[in-house]
């Protein structure tokens, strides 16, 4: 392990490895336009990667409230689906124009979660989970029976537009722009506020941090963010239902994939995410009757073997575990703050 | 209290009770701490040293009573809008970021006041980091700046934890059991720190600490709590020869209680 730690500190700052890498995802679905007989890049091959994107920005924004701040959020589809819901509305009830609509969707989705946020996020550790949980369920419930609004469990058909290269652009862009903001947080005061409320609420509250205000600003980012993907992804695949959207392996999946790659890291959720999604497909391929059963025992592989992520593994000591963030809410829990 | 009725309190609690369940962890304590005082708050394990502490710096809700800091009522306010008003603590049991290194740590426990959440965004302030490297070298914590807190030692901690109270530069600072796991030379080092504060920048102290040579060598008052309720008050002197004193630390059947 020591001998992968050392090639892992000695690439990590390596610009080239990074941009080399982004050099290619932009080249990738280049020769769809120079040769598209040939078929060396398929429509199916850009969609998974469209559907990577659009993970590793979930994950990313997911990991902001779930990995910084240590409130670990099993509802964070809630913010996804609004997104798609009202970008959907917009544009099939109201004919708006996409770029809008999904814009206007984030910020649906931002305002709920200030809404939302403001009473859940004075709940401490398993408390704040199951009521963000709730808020999923009871969401999908919701859509399901306003009709009018949303079409009930027919669903909203959005005006099609395949085009897939487009697609893999903007979720590739999306995706850039949302880790990078990331990075960017983690590296000012904010994300260190953020750190320290997971580290120790009760010490950051003593010493002067608004941490309701804080919370609920990680809180209303990621959801904006996440708004965004719902909406991408409710036009990328033409037709939302409750069921699709409000899909509850959807939060699970992204809460196994910072896990896997590292709570509170920057590249974390990138790696996990990546990994998980291509590891999902071959699973999915090869025995897809099992790809629960092989997906629960990836979780406990994680939380056994590799707590702290990949990232954790690879030596970066900004990473933690779930575990951790759960056995601090449990010591802070009111009766044993007696002594 | 006897000879400062003239004076207006820094910080007072009138009444405060703390319940838990059945068990009355404070019990009406009337409780005050002038300006430019070093106040030692003593009494046996268990005593509610710490629920008061708690409860003075609002971690803890009151049962009933009231707490005033500089005159104002702040029985019902946030933690942070009190740190804001100039009062910092420390914690027995040592909270500090773990994850984060030991000049973070020390960066965002700086004054918070009147600051808006934009102003996270941008890189402190010169002043701050010069503030905080200066208190890290007093606390002999300056090589270790860059290290995540968690990887610190115990005393370390503490000792950062010291730093952090130190760092909004508030007007009282109440520091719980500060000394336990410092080394002794270290611990002179503080004690001096700790006077000269309270003589050149008036900073008012309240401490919990079990070693009587720190609390003798600083305080000028010493209040002792028992199950709950005010034992005793007066110079340290007064207190070592407090007959009710002696009997709540060594107990009346000879010495069953903590005594430390």
């Amino acid at each position: 392990m020591k001998g992968l730690k050392q090639i892992w500190r000695q690439y990590r700052l390596n610009r080239w490895f990074l941009f080399l890498l982004l050099v290619g995802l932009f080249a990738l679905p280049l020769p769809q336009f120079v040769a598209p007989e040939r078929k060396l890049v398929t429509n199916s091959l850009l969609f998974s990667f469209t559907q990577m994107f659009m993970l590793i920005t979930l994950a990313s924004n997911w990991n902001l409230t779930g990995g910084f701040t240590g409130y670990v959020d099993f509802g964070h589809a809630v913010f996804f689906g609004l997104g798609a819901y009202g970008t959907g509305i917009l544009m099939n009830k109201l004919g708006w124009p996409f770029w809008p609509a999904m814009v206007v969707g984030g910020m649906i989705s931002a305002v709920f979660a200030v809404l939302i946020g403001s009473a859940t996020l004075r709940l401490k550790g398993p408390y704040f989970s199951i009521s963000m949980l709730g808020t999923f369920v009871a969401m999908r419930e919701i859509v399901r029976v306003s009709k009018p609004l949303t079409g009930g469990g027919e669903g909203l058909t959005l005006p099609p537009y395949l085009n897939r290269p487009l697609f893999y652009y903007i979720t590739l862009i999306l995706a850039i722009l949302v880790v990078t903001l990331i990075w960017w947080i983690r590296r000012t005061e904010f994300g260190a506020t953020l750190i320290a409320i997971r580290e120790d609420e009760i010490g950051a509250e003593m010493r002067g941090i608004n941490t309701t205000l804080n919370k609920i600003t990680a809180f209303w980012i990621a959801a904006f963010l996440s708004g965004l993907v719902g909406g991408l992804w409710a036009y990328q695949n033409t037709f939302i239902d409750p069921d699709v959207v409000f899909f509850e392996s959807r939060t699970v999946e992204l809460v196994m994939m910072t896990m896997l790659g590292g709570l509170g890291t920057v590249a974390g959720p990138v790696i996990g995410a990546a990994v998980i999604y291509w590891l999902r497909d071959v699973v999915w391929a090869s025995f897809f009757q099992y790809h629960l059963l092989v997906e629960g025992a990836l979780l406990i592989i994680i939380v056994l073997f590799v707590p702290e992520g990949i990232m954790g593994a690879l030596g970066d000591d900004s990473s933690t575990s779930l575990g951790r963030i759960m056995r601090r809410w449990f010591r802070e829990s009111p009766k044993e703050g007696v002594a | 209290m006897r000879n400062d009725n003239h004076r207006i309190p820094l910080l007072e609690g009138r009444r405060v009770s703390k319940y838990f369940g059945g068990l009355a962890a404070l019990n009406e304590v009337d409780f005050a701490v002038y300006p430019g005082e070093i106040v030692g708050l003593i009494g046996p394990n268990g005593s509610g040293k710490t629920t008061l502490f708690d409860c003075l710096s609002r971690v803890q809700d009151l049962s009933s009573g009231q707490v005033f800091f500089k005159g104002e009522e702040i029985t019902h306010k946030k933690p942070y809008q009190v740190a804001h008003m100039g009062l910092a603590r420390t914690f027995q049991v040592i909270r500090i970021y773990r994850k984060l290194t030991v000049l973070e740590n020390m960066l965002l426990s700086r004054q918070w006041r009147g600051e808006t959440l934009w102003r996270q965004l941008r890189p402190s302030h010169r002043q701050t980091e010069e503030r905080a490297k200066e208190l890290l070298h007093f606390l002999l914590l300056d090589r270790l700046m860059h290290e995540k807190a968690g990887n610190l030692s115990g005393g370390q901690q503490r000792l950062l934890e010291i730093g952090m109270a130190l760092m909004p530069d508030p007007d009282l600072i109440l520091l719980d059991e500060a000394t336990s796991g410092i080394n002794p030379t270290l611990i002179e080092t503080i004690k001096d720190r700790i006077r000269a504060l309270n003589r050149e920048a008036k900073k008012t102290f309240l401490l919990i600490e079990h070693n009587i040579h720190f609390i003798g060598d600083l305080c000028s008052r010493v209040f002792v709590l028992n199950y709950g309720q005010k034992l005793a008050e007066g110079t340290p002197e007064e207190i070592v020869n407090n007959e009710a004193v002696i009997e709540a630390y060594f107990g009346a059947d000879g010495g069953e209680n903590d005594v430390e």
